[in-house]
């Protein structure tokens, strides 16, 4: 594999892995932009709008666009976070051109009222269908409370309000800030002519102008605020946990992730042990999310509403003796094979290299080759992830819960 | 024991997939959800190695594994880097052939399967899925791998042993490997771990009655959410690459039938896809989508039309689309080994051979407008077994 690098006059960055053995190539465009870039009037615009680039263009209409990708046998998506927005697609190698021409055109959408309108529907369903998945609900509602009035805490997904409120003039102003050259990144990975790659996406982006795509990055160390929400339909107990973390910028991610394995991976951690195995707990997982400037660890269990209170005083001693005899050198090892071999296998495919790829830039603006992450993770120590547990002790966490239940005293 | 393996250039993982035939519907009246209470148990300790023994073991590899039931199989699978195969399948021999199954292990696997069971309501999109699934199947093939309440209630330890003495019927079972491996060394393990054991003549149970053509789940969600199957013949028939070509023109991508006429045009869902499933004997076009209660009808209404207008026919465009598709998602799978082992145990299983990929593409090549309608023709989506769970039912 060998790495490609170009940034064209406007600042838009262009990428590539070459992997000269595969059948198929991935590509997408990495936008810097998510709900923490939002204010409060315009929340859920990030993600409308990435529905909106579907519509096309100036000289491709909705149906045009679905039948290009489709004409092309292209596996594409597109997904909003809380900072990013990406777009990408896996195409057999000899339709990687097509396939880039596609999303250079896309990423200037026109933004046609009649199609937002439509959409706009479309937006109302997906929060809809959220709110009937509580094991989603519970970690919006748990970031929103963690983060409180930091950025991150905002929602993807806005309200019914803010999307039956939003305007397409406001959508227009947002894209105009945010969707600038030099705010995105265009990376491939896969079998393919670099230098081709890069004039396809000159020719059509190069014209594109650099705007101010500013971004405010603070460390937050989050609310710990403990909250229950009661809804009778509920069956079960959902229950989020969230602690602060390192950044993605920090070296120590990869420790970062190790203990999110080590803690709450779903075979051989020590909620595993504590509350899968024995049956107090159907699902109980923790993981690492590192951001911009900022980071968090993740905690979702779920379980009969009688058994919560059980649940609470187990994650209670499994922090406790974390906090006071750290981890076990067997608990690392076996968390390095699963997430080294995890890498190895994710890394077969150009479509597992993508994102990798997209964010490593982003962040970082950096490179970093499968070995070098391999080799990462491997020179983690049990005292790199005791220093993490004892900096920023996962045992202090924000907790929100829902059930049926009401909670007369709280679970933590 | 059949034993199946596919060399890949460029990769240095390998995947294997055991295949037996001892799904849900093997399974005595009563055993709903045992297949999903083994296979929790079967990892709960094997051969020399307690349950927290067993997992480290497993873990130690690096190992990403999987487990399913259902109807007809149970499977194990695993994902992992080549070097580490022949320790890894020394440990899923031991799963398989010589499991503790202690007695205190039991009630924490059952009381899972209960969880579980009763964490569905909590997720009405994979209900739904369940409730127009156990309506279409004639019995006993219509069985939830979930299992049902009083059923797992009453599933017992013996029970639970007796279903693996009678059903691992190891004549029956389909072994893969694909991706980087040495088969002759794959082999001679197997044979050592594996050769000893029998068949136990199991055998298909026949067919019954099938449940009712709508249900209704009373849930006061924020959506209604549908699910709905129609019959088509199984992966044997002749026309199987027909219906794959169906599949595609109604949800391959897109700009497919179901995404532009529910989605695009009306704004009706978020969701909204249908897919090909088959058993042995019986096969489905299965589809879902979610909406809010006010668009609900309209919803199953131009949902139910995108199937039964397809016969009126489709442009050639289309058509290309829906092969393309085809032949790309085809490629993709084969850069993935573990796609690839469970495609080749698959094949096996229903088809008694292995496709190779060129076989597959080609097929999908000779996909024609007048294939395609014939199979249409003959197949005119006139009966729909449907499901919903939401606040108010619909009409058919």
């Amino acid at each position: 594999m060998t790495f490609k690098h170009r940034q064209l006059d406007n600042g838009l960055t262009i990428i590539g892995e070459i992997h000269p053995q595969a059948q198929t190539a991935a590509m997408g465009f990495f936008a810097r932009t998510g709900s923490r870039d939002e204010t409060p009037e315009i929340s859920g615009v990030s993600h409308f709008l990435e529905h909106m680039l579907f519509k096309g263009t100036d000289g491709l209409n909705w149906q045009q666009v679905n039948e290009a990708f489709d004409g092309i046998g292209a596996k594409f998506n597109a997904f909003t976070g809380e900072e990013n927005t990406v777009y990408y697609a896996a195409v057999l190698s000899e339709f990687l051109p097509e396939v880039a021409k596609l999303w250079s055109q896309l990423m200037r959408p026109s933004l046609r009222e009649e199609d937002f309108n439509i959409e706009k529907n479309v937006i109302l369903q997906e929060i809809a269908m959220y709110k009937d998945m509580p094991q989603f609900d519970v970690l919006d509602q748990a970031r929103a409370l963690h983060f409180g009035s930091h950025p991150c805490g905002n929602s993807t997904l806005g309200t019914e309000q803010t999307i039956g409120d939003l305007k397409v003039g406001q959508m227009r102003e947002y894209f105009d800030r945010r969707y600038a050259s030099n705010n995105l990144v265009a990376a491939a990975c896969g079998n393919f002519d670099f230098d081709h790659f890069c004039e396809l996406i000159a020719s059509i982006c190069g014209s594109w102008k650099p705007a101010v795509a500013e971004r405010p990055l603070s460390f937050y160390e989050g609310t710990r605020q403990k909250k229950h929400i009661q809804k009778d339909t509920l069956a079960r107990h959902h229950i989020c946990m969230i602690s602060p973390m390192v950044s993605m910028q920090d070296p120590r991610r990869f420790a970062a992730s190790l203990l999110g394995m080590i803690i709450g991976d779903d075979s051989g951690s020590r909620y595993f042990w504590s509350l899968v195995d024995p049956a107090i707990a159907e699902a109980a997982s923790m993981q690492a999310e590192t951001m911009d400037g900022v980071g968090a660890m993740y905690s979702y269990i779920c379980c009969e509403p009688a058994a919560s209170g059980k649940v609470a005083d187990i994650i209670r001693g499994i922090f406790m003796d974390l906090s006071k005899n750290g981890i076990q050198g067997n608990e690392l090892k076996a968390a390095k094979n699963k997430v080294l071999s995890a890498l190895t296998i994710k890394s077969e495919q150009p479509m597992g290299r993508l994102f990798g790829l997209g964010f490593n830039w982003v962040y970082s603006r950096q490179y970093r080759t499968l070995a070098e992450d391999i080799e990462a993770v491997r020179a983690v120590t049990v005292a790199d992830i005791n220093h993490l547990i004892s900096e920023f002790h996962p045992g202090d966490f924000s907790c929100l819960s829902m059930g049926p239940q009401t909670q007369e005293t709280p679970l933590f | 024991m059949i034993l199946l393996g596919e060399p890949m250039a460029d990769v240095e993982s390998a995947s294997f997939y055991f295949l037996l035939p001892a799904g849900n519907a093997f399974y005595p009246e009563g055993c709903s959800g045992a297949g999903e209470v083994i296979l929790d148990w079967l990892l709960r300790g094997a051969g020399q190695r307690n349950s927290r023994c067993l997992i480290e073991s497993l873990d130690e590899l690096g190992i990403h594994r999987n487990c399913a039931v259902t109807a007809e199989n149970l499977s194990l699978s695993a994902s992992l880097e080549s070097a580490n195969l022949l320790a890894a399948l020394d440990i899923y021999a031991d799963i398989l052939t010589a499991p503790l199954l202690e007695d205190d292990q039991f009630e924490p696997s059952r009381q899972l399967a209960l969880h579980e069971l009763a964490a569905l309501d909590d997720d009405p999109q994979h209900k739904v899925r369940l409730l127009v699934t156990e309506q279409y199947y004639p019995r006993p093939y219509n069985r939830p791998a979930e299992g049902k309440q009083g059923d797992l209630e009453g599933l017992t330890a013996d029970c639970c042993r007796r279903i693996i003495q009678q059903q691992f019927d190891w004549s029956q079972c389909i072994f893969s490997v694909a991706g980087k491996y040495d088969f002759s060394s794959v082999c001679s393990l197997l044979e050592k771990r594996f050769a000893h054991l029998s068949g136990t003549g199991v055998r298909r149970p026949t067919a019954g009655q099938r449940g009712q053509q709508y249900t209704h789940l009373a849930n006061e969600g924020a959506q209604v959410h549908i699910g709905l199957m129609t019959a088509v013949p199984t992966i044997q028939d002749a026309h199987y690459y027909d219906i794959m070509g169906a599949v595609s023109i109604l949800s391959g991508g897109m700009s497919s039938r179901l995404f532009t006429e529910v989605r695009e045009k009306r704004g009706l869902c978020y969701t909204v896809g249908a897919r090909y499933q088959s058993l042995k004997d019986h096969a489905a076009i299965s589809c879902y989508t979610g909406t809010t209660p006010d668009q609900a009808q309209q919803t199953l209404e131009v949902t139910v039309e995108q199937f039964r207008r397809l016969r009126e026919g489709f442009s050639e465009d289309e058509l290309h689309r829906a092969k393309i598709g085809l032949k790309s998602t085809l490629i993709m799978q084969s850069e993935s080994s573990a796609a690839r082992a469970a495609g080749i145990a698959g094949d096996h299983y229903y088809l008694g051979r292995v496709r190779t990929l060129s076989e597959i593409r080609q097929k999908i090549e000779t996909i024609s407008s007048s294939s395609l309608l014939a199979f249409l023709n003959a197949n005119p989506f006139n009966e729909f077994t449907v499901a919903t769970i939401g606040p108010k039912p619909i009409q058919l």
